[in-house]
C-alpha cells in the first residue's frame, strides 16, 4: 500500500516537473507568426489531467444546447438518415443545420421552450452549436468513414447504443482501438494500421 | 489483385515551377512554420524542388529535381522505429501511424533521402486560416514525425469508392494532389503492378534512374533523366 | 461573333434584357448548388476563376460542409456553411486544362487571410497614420453618395477618377458604365505585370494590342528572350502544359529552348542553351538572328508583309551583321550564326519576348525587333507558332491599349492631386512605383479617397473610407482570357461560398450608390445585382450563333454555371486579324542607364518574383514558406550576385549588402549565384511591404525604393531595370532562410543503372 503510494508520488512529481520543464523550454514569444505557444505535457496532451483523463477513458459529457429528444423523433417514424443525411454517403455522418430542424418545426410544435431556441438561432442566421459526443481524440489520429460500415451492414446502434430510448445521445459505447479491431477482424475488414490512421 | 503504388518524375519535363509544394501543403494540412523555424530548415513540406547548379557564368546549368518519399521497398525508416510507427503496408507504401510515434526521429536519421519532417511545434493557423484546414487528413501535433504518404486519403477514397460501385479501381484514379497540379505533367502516379498502366511504361524507360540507388533502398520512384538537345529528333 | 462586340452588344442592350429577365425571374430559377445540398463529409467541387494574375485560368473549388465561426446581426456564433478546402484546375477549361500553379492555389488563403478587412472602415486621424474606425455599411455608402451628388451638381464630375489593377470581363464594363453615366473619365489601370510595351509592339507589329499565345506543343525551337513564361509571365500554366509537350510529348522529336537573358530565371533554368547577351541588346541579337536567316535565305514558311521586300533590304544591311552586333550583344559572331541556322533549319520555332528586355529605356525596340524576328521565322498564326487567342480584343484592348501608362502619365501630371474624389480596386501603385514619382504624397493631398480594398496595403491605408470587396471565391466572377488558349473563352463562375466577413461585392456596390444617386445615373445601370448584369449580357451572347442553345437561355447558363463558363471547341487558331500592315525594321535604340558606370557598376535588374507577382501575393504564408525556384529564400528578400563578383568585393552569402543608386537605398542580405552575369545583380519583387497583413508586413526589401524613374522609350511606361546600383557591406549578417545551403550537388545522387 505504502508502496504504492510511494510509486503515485514519484510519478505526480516526475510528471510535474517534465510539464514544467518542457513548457519553459518550449513557450515562445507570441508575436513569432511560427507556431506553438501552449504548455505541454507530453506531444499528445497539453496537460497532465488531459493525459490522465484520456487514459482512463474519461470525457467530459457534452451538455448540449437544446434537449434534442430523439426518442421522441425516432418514435415519430423519422429515421436516423433524415437528419444524419451524410451517413450513407461519405465520412460523415453529420448534425443537421437548424434549417432543417425549422421546415418541420416552423408549423409543428413551433411553442415548446425548445423549439423556440432552435427558431432562435435560426431566426439569428447562426447554427445551433451542438457538441461532439462520439468522435476520436485528435491524438489518435483517426479517420472514420460510415458509408462503407453501413453499406457492410452494421447496425448504427453497434456503435452509438440505443438511440431510441435516449434523448440527448449519450455515449453509450466504449470506442477504442479494440473495439474496431474485434468487428474488422471478425468480419474480416482490413486491419492494416493506413486503413484507418493517417 | 493488390495494387502497388509507384511515381515516375519527368525532369524533362520539371520546370521547377512548386505547383506540387502548395498542391501538398493544402491537401495535407502541413503547416508553415515561419521565418524563425524555416531558418532552422524546420519547414515541413512533404516535397521540396531540389535546385543544383552545374557550371559557371558564362555556362551554367541548372537541375531540378522534386524530392518525396520515396516509398522504398526496403525502407531504412522501417527497422529503425521503436514503436512500429513506421512500417510497410499491405500495399508496400512506408506507412506512418502518427498516434505511435513517440518522436525517436530514429527514422529521419535513417532516411537518405531527407524526406521526413518533425513537428518540432504544435501547428498554427492564425483563425480564420484554420478553415482551410482538409477534414479527411489529420493535423499532427508537436513530437510527431510525417512524410509524404502519396496522398493515402485519396488511395482510400478511391477504393472505398470502387467497391461502392463493385469495380476495379481504372487508371488515373487515384492522382496525388502534387501529380493533379503539375502543369508540364511531369509527375505521372499510378499502380506498378499493372504493366500497361502509364507509370510501370515509364519506370522501364532507359532514361530511368532511382535516387542513391546504390544504397539499395529499392524507392517505388523513377526519375526519367533530363535529356539534351544535339540536333534534330534527338 | 467577336468578343468586343459582344459585350458591347450586351451592354448596349443590357437594359432591354433585364427588362425581359424581370418577367420572369430567372435568377432564381438557377441557383447553382445550393447551400442545403451538401453532403455532410462529401465534397462537391465547385468552378470559378483564379484572379491572382492576368492569365485567367479556370479553377474548381473543392467544397465540404464546415462550421465557420461569423457575425450576423451583430450576434458571434457558427454558421454552418460549405467552405472552400482546396483550388484545382478546371479540368474543361481551355486554358490551364485542368492544372494550377502554386500561387493560384495558394488563393485560398486570400479568402481565409487573418487580416481581411473584414468589414466597412472610416479613416480616425490623420491620413496614412493608419487609423480607421468601423462604420457601417448605409453609412459609408450614403458618405460616397453624398460626395459623388455634390461634384455632379457642381458640375464636377470629370475630377473623379478610378484606378483598377488588371481587370477584364463585365466588372471592367460596370465600373466604365458607373463612370459614364456620372460624367466622369474612364478608369486607367495600374497593373505592374501589364506589358504595355508589348501591347505597344504589337499594335505596331499586327495592330493587336493584345499579348500573345505560342503553340509550345507544336514548336520544335523556341527562344525566349527574357520572357520567364513558365514561371510567372503571361499564361504561365498554359505555357507550361505545351512546354512538357513540347519536350516529351512527340516520342523522337524535343524541341529545343533557348533563353537569352542575364540572370538565369526558374525558366532560363530549363533551357538547352542559355545565352546571357548584354542589357538591353536583346532586341539588337534578335535583329542579328533576322539577318543571318535573311541573308542566307533561310526561311522556310515567311508570313507575308506588305514591306516583305523593303524590311529585308534593311535587315540584310551590315548594321546587324553578326560581326558587327557581336561587342553590343556580349554574343560571338559565330553563336549568333548558329543559333540563327539552327532555328531556321528546325520549324516552326517561336521567339518570344517578356519581362526585363521590355522594362529597359529601349523596351519597344526590343519588342519589335523580336516581333520582326517571328515573321522572318514565318511562325505568325501558323502551327507551332505565336498567335493571338481569337477575339482576344477585350473590352481593355478596345478601349485603351496602355492602361498602365496612362495612370504612370496621370502621377506625373498631377492628374492625382487635382481629383477629388479617388476609387481604388485592386492596385497598389504606392508599393510598385518608384518612391521618386511620390505616388503617397501625391494622393494625400486628394480630398476624398474611396478603396475597395480586401487588405490594408500601403495604397488603402491612405484612404478615407474603406469598402471591403468579397475575396474572388465570395464573388460572381467573369472574364476573358487575353491569351493561352486558341479557342474563344468566355469564364464565368457563381460565388463558391458565402462570404465569411461583412463585405459587399464591389460590382453590387457600385450598383447600389448608382441606384441611391437615381435619375440618370441609375437608369444607366438599371441592374439590381451584379448578376443580373451578367445574365442580362449573358443572354445576348446565348443568342449568337456558335452557341446553338437550342434549350432556352435558362438550361444555356445552368451550363455555363456547371462547367465554369462556356468555350468554343471547334474554333482553332487564328492568325492575327491584320498581320499585313505596313511594317519597317526597327532601328536600333541603344538602352539609357541611371547612374555612372564608375560610381554605380552594376546594373540593377528586379525581377518578377514567382511567389509573389509584383507583391500582391506577399501577404499569403503558404507563398512566404514557398522556396524560390533559384535561391531557395523563404521569408525574406535578397540580392543575387554572381560568385566571383562577390569574393572581388568580399561579400558571403547571408552577409547584408546595401544596395545605392542615385534615387535611394536599401538593405538584403545577398545571396551567391552562379547564373548570373559578373556586371548584374538582381532582386525579386514583392517584399518589404509597410503593411500588408502580418505575414508580409516589414519584412525584406522592396527593390522599387532603388529604382530610378526612367521610362519606356515612346510608350512611357516604367523602365524597371534601367537603374544601375553600387554595392557596399554593411558588416552585419542579414536574416536569411534557405531551403538549401548548397549550390552545387556534392556526389552525383542520381545516376543512370
Amino acid at each position: 500500500m505504502l508502496q504504492h503510494r510511494l510509486g503515485a508520488l514519484a510519478f505526480s512529481l516526475v510528471s510535474v516537473a517534465t510539464f514544467l520543464l518542457c513548457s519553459c523550454a518550449r513557450s515562445r514569444s507570441a508575436n513569432d507568426s511560427s507556431p506553438g505557444s501552449e504548455p505541454f505535457f507530453t506531444p499528445a496532451h497539453p496537460t497532465v489531467a488531459n493525459a490522465v483523463k484520456e487514459f482512463l477513458g474519461w470525457r467530459a459529457t457534452p451538455i448540449q444546447p437544446i434537449a434534442f429528444p430523439h426518442n421522441k423523433h425516432i418514435a415519430n417514424g423519422i429515421a436516423c438518415m433524415v437528419c444524419h443525411t451524410g451517413v450513407s454517403k461519405g465520412p460523415v455522418a453529420g448534425i443537421p443545420s437548424d434549417k432543417l430542424c425549422m421546415r418541420c418545426h416552423e408549423f409543428l410544435a413551433s411553442d415548446r421552450a425548445e423549439v423556440k431556441k432552435v427558431a432562435g438561432y435560426f431566426n439569428s442566421g447562426l447554427d445551433v452549436p451542438w457538441q461532439r459526443v462520439y468522435g476520436f481524440s485528435p491524438s489518435a489520429h483517426v479517420k472514420f468513414n460510415h458509408a462503407p460500415h453501413i453499406r457492410a451492414g452494421v447496425d448504427c446502434s453497434r456503435c452509438h447504443g440505443d438511440v431510441t430510448n435516449m434523448t440527448v445521445a449519450v455515449r453509450a459505447v466504449q470506442i477504442n482501438m479494440g473495439f474496431c479491431l474485434g468487428c474488422h477482424r471478425a468480419q474480416q475488414a482490413s486491419t492494416d494500421c493506413v486503413t484507418c490512421h493517417f | 489483385m493488390s495494387h502497388c503504388w509507384g511515381m515516375a518524375v519527368d525532369l524533362d519535363r520539371c520546370t521547377g515551377c512548386g505547383a506540387c509544394v502548395i498542391a501538398c501543403q493544402a491537401e495535407n494540412n502541413v503547416p508553415t512554420v515561419g521565418e524563425e523555424a524555416a531558418q532552422k530548415s524546420r519547414t515541413m513540406h512533404w516535397i521540396r524542388i531540389e535546385r543544383y547548379y552545374e557550371g559557371e557564368f558564362p555556362n551554367p546549368r541548372v537541375r531540378f529535381r522534386p524530392v518525396l518519399c520515396q516509398q522504398c521497398d526496403n525502407a531504412p525508416c522501417e527497422p529503425v522505429c521503436p514503436t512500429y510507427a513506421s512500417y510497410h503496408t499491405s500495399e508496400g507504401l512506408n506507412g506512418q501511424v502518427y498516434n505511435r510515434c513517440i518522436g525517436t526521429r530514429y527514422c529521419a536519421n535513417a532516411c537518405p533521402y531527407t524526406v521526413r519532417t518533425f513537428n518540432f511545434f504544435n501547428p498554427v493557423w492564425d483563425k480564420p486560416l484554420h478553415l482551410q484546414l482538409n477534414p479527411e487528413v489529420s493535423v499532427r501535433q508537436i513530437g510527431v514525425m510525417e512524410k509524404c504518404t502519396f496522398c493515402i486519403q485519396r488511395i482510400k477514397a478511391s477504393e472505398i469508392q470502387a467497391k461502392a460501385e463493385n469495380r476495379a479501381l481504372r487508371e488515373g484514379e487515384p492522382v496525388p494532389a502534387c501529380v493533379q497540379s503539375c502543369p508540364p505533367k511531369a509527375l505521372v502516379f499510378g499502380d506498378l503492378n499493372d504493366p500497361d498502366s502509364e507509370v510501370s511504361r515509364l519506370a522501364r524507360s532507359p532514361r530511368g534512374a532511382k535516387l542513391l540507388s546504390e544504397l539499395g533502398t529499392q524507392p517505388k520512384i523513377t526519375y526519367l533523366q533530363r535529356d539534351s538537345w544535339d540536333g534534330p529528333n534527338s | 461573333m467577336e468578343r468586343r462586340d459582344f459585350l458591347k452588344f450586351g451592354v448596349l442592350t443590357g437594359a432591354t434584357a433585364t427588362l425581359t429577365a424581370c418577367e420572369k425571374p430567372v435568377q432564381q430559377l438557377v441557383r447553382f448548388v445550393p447551400e442545403e445540398d451538401f453532403v455532410p463529409g462529401v465534397a462537391t467541387w465547385k468552378p470559378s476563376l483564379c484572379t491572382l494574375c492576368p492569365a485567367g485560368c479556370g479553377v474548381t473549388v473543392r467544397i465540404m460542409d464546415g462550421e465557420a465561426e461569423v457575425v450576423r446581426n451583430g450576434q458571434r456564433g457558427i454558421l454552418k456553411m460549405g467552405l472552400a478546402k482546396k483550388l484545382e484546375g478546371n479540368a474543361r477549361h481551355p486554358v490551364n486544362r485542368g492544372k494550377l500553379c502554386a500561387r493560384g492555389q495558394a488563393g485560398l488563403q486570400v479568402t481565409y487571410h487573418p487580416d481581411r478587412v473584414s468589414g466597412p472602415l472610416k479613416r480616425s486621424s490623420s491620413r496614412g497614420s493608419g487609423d480607421f474606425q468601423e462604420i457601417g455599411w448605409p453609412e459609408a455608402l450614403s458618405e460616397v453618395v453624398t460626395k459623388l451628388a455634390e461634384l455632379r451638381s457642381q458640375q464636377q464630375a470629370d475630377s473623379i477618377r478610378f484606378v483598377t489593377g488588371e481587370m477584364r470581363g463585365h466588372r471592367r464594363e460596370l465600373i466604365n458604365q458607373f463612370l459614364a453615366s456620372l460624367g466622369a473619365p474612364a478608369a486607367v489601370q495600374f497593373a505592374p505585370l501589364d506589358e504595355p510595351v508589348l501591347r505597344r509592339a504589337n499594335v505596331l507589329a499586327f495592330g493587336r494590342a493584345a499579348m500573345p499565345s505560342f503553340d509550345l506543343e507544336r514548336a520544335n525551337y523556341v527562344i525566349s528572350f527574357g520572357a520567364d513564361f513558365l514561371g510567372t509571365w503571361n499564361s504561365p500554366v498554359a505555357q507550361s502544359i505545351g512546354y512538357g509537350e513540347m519536350r516529351r510529348g512527340r516520342p523522337g522529336n524535343r524541341g529545343k529552348f533557348v533563353q537569352v537573358e542575364q540572370r538565369m530565371s526558374q525558366t532560363g533554368a530549363n533551357a538547352d542553351e542559355w545565352v546571357p547577351s548584354s542589357p538591353g541588346s536583346e532586341g539588337l541579337l534578335a535583329l542579328g538572328l533576322a539577318h543571318v536567316i535573311v541573308k542566307e535565305g533561310l526561311r522556310s514558311n515567311p508570313t507575308e508583309i506588305n514591306s516583305s521586300r523593303e524590311v529585308e533590304e534593311k535587315l540584310k544591311d551590315e548594321t546587324y551583321s553578326p560581326t558587327q552586333i557581336a561587342t553590343r550583344t556580349g554574343i560571338s559572331a559565330n553563336r549568333i550564326e548558329r543559333l540563327a541556322r539552327e532555328m531556321a533549319a528546325h520549324p516552326p520555332s517561336i521567339a518570344v519576348i517578356g519581362g526585363t528586355p521590355l522594362a529597359q529605356t529601349n523596351g519597344l525596340f526590343n519588342a519589335l525587333a523580336v516581333n520582326l524576328l517571328n515573321m522572318v521565322l514565318g511562325s505568325i498564326g501558323s502551327p507551332g507558332g505565336m498567335f493571338f487567342a481569337p477575339g482576344a480584343s477585350t473590352v481593355k484592348e478596345a478601349s485603351s491599349a496602355n492602361q498602365s501608362v496612362d495612370f504612370v502619365a496621370q502621377v506625373l501630371s498631377g492628374g492625382l492631386e487635382n481629383a477629388e474624389v479617388l476609387f481604388l480596386d485592386n492596385t497598389n501603385p504606392v508599393f510598385a512605383m518608384p518612391p521618386s514619382w511620390q505616388v503617397s504624397q501625391k494622393m494625400k493631398r486628394t480630398p476624398f479617397i474611396v478603396s475597395f480594398g480586401r487588405f490594408m496595403d500601403e495604397t488603402s491605408v491612405l484612404a478615407d473610407l474603406i469598402l471591403p470587396d468579397h475575396s474572388p471565391l465570395e464573388s460572381w466572377l467573369d472574364d476573358v482570357p487575353e491569351s493561352g488558349t486558341s479557342e474563344a473563352v468566355f469564364t464565368l463562375a457563381a460565388p463558391a461560398m458565402r462570404p465569411l466577413h461583412n463585405t459587399r461585392a464591389m460590382p453590387d456596390v457600385l450598383l447600389e450608390i448608382a441606384h441611391s444617386l437615381g435619375g440618370s445615373v441609375s437608369e444607366a445601370l438599371p441592374w439590381k445585382t451584379f448578376e443580373e448584369m451578367l445574365q442580362a449580357s449573358y443572354r445576348e451572347l446565348a443568342r449568337a450563333e456558335r452557341c446553338h442553345p437550342t434549350d432556352g437561355f435558362e438550361k444555356f447558363w445552368g451550363r455555363m454555371l456547371e462547367q465554369g463558363g462556356w468555350w468554343d471547341g471547334q474554333c482553332q487558331i487564328h492568325s492575327p486579324e491584320s498581320p499585313a500592315l505596313e511594317f519597317q525594321a526597327p532601328e536600333f535604340v541603344p538602352p539609357r542607364f541611371d547612374g555612372s558606370e564608375q560610381e554605380f557598376p552594376f546594373y540593377f535588374q528586379p525581377y518578377v518574383a514567382e511567389a509573389f507577382l509584383d507583391g500582391s501575393l506577399a501577404h499569403l504564408p503558404w507563398m512566404q514558406e514557398l522556396p524560390d525556384a533559384l535561391s531557395t529564400v523563404m521569408w525574406g528578400s535578397w540580392l543575387e550576385l554572381n560568385p566571383k563578383t562577390a569574393e572581388k568585393l568580399q561579400i558571403q552569402q547571408g552577409d547584408l549588402i546595401q544596395v545605392r543608386s542615385r534615387h535611394g537605398s536599401l538593405e538584403t542580405p545577398a545571396v551567391l549565384n552562379p547564373a548570373i552575369a559578373f556586371d548584374v545583380v538582381a532582386m525579386p519583387m514583392g517584399q518589404g511591404h509597410a503593411q500588408f497583413g502580418r505575414y508580409a508586413a516589414q519584412r525584406g526589401a522592396n527593390p522599387m525604393s532603388v529604382v530610378a524613374p526612367l521610362q519606356v522609350e515612346q510608350v512611357g511606361s516604367l523602365a524597371w531595370a534601367a537603374t544601375r546600383v553600387s554595392l557596399s557591406r554593411t558588416g552585419r549578417k542579414g536574416r536569411l532562410s534557405l531551403a538549401s545551403g548548397a549550390l552545387y550537388e556534392q556526389e552525383k545522387e542520381l545516376e543512370l543503372r
